[in-house]
């Protein structure tokens, strides 16, 4: 038996370390192998938030859910998603698309919706945990109407 | 395992088990994950920016790519668990795992949720994981034969690289932490504003921030030491090698901090939080052996334990 196969491994694990190890020693994150930054950089307290909300008849806003905005219920992917869409001027369509689930599925907040917004809101993150007034800044980046159900 | 050197020797029902908890994990996640996964076919080339193995790719692949992969992993994922062909369904159904895993993290948005899992099935596609507990061994069967064949197998260096991608993982990202953050991550408002800002970005969602997130947000002086126990947890992770009560004592420590996470954050990690991450850490074919009430069934390998 080769020495390499009786020490494939021995051999292994400092390739699979090196491996894990590399990203950091580059500085770059990246799949599978990564820099592990979740939650390590200072985050402010004042964010911009991306999200869209339903607008009725009288103009007031209604809250979406998650499933609605981006058909996820995963705040990460609907969050991300959402910006990466108003950062490339996609916010249009993406409005669009959440109009059309707020059509084919209309959510129970009372008011029937008429309109969507897709808007970016600057908030004191803190400040909204501790019930506080918040809301810094309102940046409408799309509206767009709700279709009509056949 | 001895006193102070984890997985010194192990029997292939040990491999075997860490093979059919991940194998299962795996295959359960890529089941209930199918919507966001199968998704993937409705987005556009915008956005889309190859990583890792995918980094050549410039464009989105075709709708039957996707389709195909996913029911060729979930197909090669219930033969992993079952090892049935494994020399063949092992790096298999790793490769499909890492492939929809990429794929899904090349739309700009790293998640770190799948990491682990994907290095963990890698390893195991390409160990002696079906040796015991699988149809293989069955067909195998007992007898000289069978012992010929696994005879220069390995069961426990395998495993200890499975726990050392753990313990390196972990370290990565209390490093990350102190090299990103510096000091200020444990005594300032870092831990405070991401707790924050994960309820915030979800209530203006439309979801349902954790009612935790108010009280350790107004409960400031309990961040700092939550900040510096998740650091030393995740630096310490390289005691957990020592077995016994340092293993044993660091994985509840580090399950601990996934499950505060969650309850403050709503973020859930859930391949650590079952616990299926810290799987190779310990001899779970003692474990079935007790519930069944029966020694550990060997192959008569010449590796491994008494039972």
């Amino acid at each position: 038996m080769s020495w390499f196969h009786t020490h494939r491994w021995s051999i292994a694990t400092v390739l699979v370390v090196a491996a894990l190890v590399a990203p950091v020693a580059l500085d770059r994150d990246s799949y599978p192998l990564s820099t592990y930054p979740m939650y390590a950089e200072a985050r402010p307290r004042e964010v911009s938030l991306p999200t869209a909300v339903g607008v009725d008849a009288g103009g007031d806003t209604h809250r979406l859910s998650l499933e609605v905005i981006g058909g996820s219920d995963d705040p990460l992917i609907v969050a991300g998603d959402l910006r990466e869409a108003i950062a490339r001027g996609d916010d249009d369509d993406r409005c669009d698309e959440i109009a059309q689930r707020v059509a084919d599925d209309p959510p129970d907040s009372g008011q029937p919706l008429v309109a969507i917004e897709v808007a970016v809101e600057r908030r004191d993150v803190v400040a909204f945990v501790r019930d506080e007034d918040s809301l810094v800044d309102r940046t409408v980046a799309a509206r767009c109407p709700v279709p009509e159900r056949p | 395992m001895t006193g102070w050197r984890l997985h010194a020797d192990a029997p292939p029902e040990r491999l075997a088990a860490v093979r059919v908890l991940t194998g299962a994990f795996a295959l359960g996640y890529l089941v209930a994950r199918s919507p966001q996964l199968l998704a993937l076919r409705d987005r556009g080339a915008e956005g889309f920016d190859g990583v890792g193995p995918l980094a050549w790719l410039d464009n989105p692949v075709a709708d039957e790519v996707v389709t195909g992969v996913f029911a060729f992993a979930v197909a090669t994922g219930i033969t992993f668990v079952a090892g049935a062909g494994f020399r063949v369904t092992g790096p298999v159904f790793a490769l499909a795992v890492l492939a929809l895993t990429t794929y899904r993290a090349s739309w700009g948005q790293l998640l770190w949720f799948d990491n682990l899992m994907t290095l963990h099935l890698l390893i195991l596609g390409v160990a002696a994981s079906a040796d015991a507990w699988s149809l293989d061994a069955r067909r195998r069967g007992g007898g000289r034969d069978r012992r010929r064949a696994t005879l220069d197998h390995e069961y426990a260096a395998p495993l200890r690289l499975l726990c050392v991608v753990v313990v390196v993982t972990y370290v990565i990202a209390g490093v990350a932490k102190l090299r990103y953050g510096g000091g200020e991550w444990i005594t300032g408002d870092a831990l405070a504003n991401h707790i924050a800002f994960s309820a915030t970005r979800l209530e203006v969602l439309g979801g349902s921030a954790s009612p935790l997130a108010h009280a350790a947000v107004t409960q400031a002086w309990a961040l700092p030491v939550m900040a510096a126990a998740s650091v030393v947890i995740e630096l310490a992770a390289p005691v957990a090698m020592l077995g016994g009560r340092w293993r044993n004592a660091w994985v509840a420590s580090a399950w601990a901090m996934h499950a505060a996470i969650a309850a403050l954050m709503f973020v859930v990690f859930p391949y650590p939080l079952f616990l299926v991450a810290f799987a190779p850490f310990f001899a779970l074919e003692r474990a079935v052996s007790r519930l069944r009430g029966t020694p550990v069934v060997r192959l008569g390998s010449r590796r491994g334990e008494r039972p």
